[in-house]
């Protein structure tokens, strides 16, 4: 067999530099977001027994359009996005994490000293 | 009946060219550190939740026409250049994958490109990529950058 450890070498290797550190795992959290985002939406249509076919008839739109979505074949538009969640009767929420939540709670104490 | 592994995560492997180049190393180590780095997460996002599960975020996506077959990763770089990864699945019966020297499946990394913004590359470029995946798929077993 082949050695295809080439990759995770080289990634290794990269890491050690903090730019590339940063940017790594920056994008890797927003892949991650986006990836639970269309998983939870993946879910919600098993659960509510819909095929992708039933559930692109739900929007209007083309049924190969919604499967290539669910298969990450094509870049999930917002406005397809909040369509399929509303057809599945939910919404999508931004929810600030706790770090920014401080941050403006620090900017807004000296104004209430 | 032949068994089709699905193991949790894939392998990513660099294409080699006949004369011993890396098309795709080459192309990240000359990319904007940032830019590579989005490149590589995307790899391995893909590679851990390989497909036909959702993973890549959007900058994974299928090519179609005369580019079928091809996925390509993408990224932008400063003042909006665009930057593409050009893949292929390596994918098939364990007896398949080990015929191209494969323990698991893959992500096949051929080669990169990079484009001003709202440009398109030409058909020549296109053209470069599909010959250099066309001699990757005829290598038994594979030729990758060890």
């Amino acid at each position: 067999m082949l050695d295809t450890s080439h990759h995770r070498r080289r990634t290794g290797e990269r890491r050690q530099d903090p730019e590339f550190q940063a940017e790594y795992e920056r994008t890797r959290q927003e892949l991650a977001q986006v990836n639970a985002v269309m998983q939870r939406l993946d879910d919600l249509r098993i659960s509510a027994g819909l095929s992708k076919a039933d559930l692109a008839r739900e929007i209007g739109r083309n049924d190969a359009v919604v499967r290539r979505l669910f298969t990450a074949e094509v870049n999930p538009e917002l406005r397809t996005v909040a369509a399929l969640a509303a057809a599945l009767d939910a919404e999508i929420q931004i929810v600030p994490r706790r770090k920014v939540r401080r941050r403006r709670a620090l900017r807004a104490a000296p104004a209430e000293a | 009946m032949q068994s089709t592994p699905r193991p949790d995560f894939w392998d990513v492997i660099y294409y080699r060219t006949t004369d011993g180049r890396c098309p795709a190393d080459e192309f990240l180590d000359s990319s904007p550190v940032k830019v590579s780095a989005q490149l590589v997460a995307v790899l391995d996002d893909v590679a851990g939740a390989p497909p036909p599960r959702y993973s890549g975020g959007g900058r994974w996506e299928a090519m179609h026409g005369e580019m079928r077959g091809f996925y390509e990763v993408r990224a932008q770089g400063p003042r909006r250049e665009q930057f593409r990864l050009f893949c292929v699945l390596e994918n098939g019966t364990a007896q398949e994958l080990a015929r191209r020297g494969l323990s698991r499946p893959a992500l096949a990394v051929i080669t990169g490109l990079r484009k001003p913004w709202r440009t398109a590359f030409s058909e020549r470029d296109y053209d470069s990529v599909r010959r250099l995946g066309e001699d990757h798929r005829a290598q038994f077993p594979r030729r990758i950058q060890e």
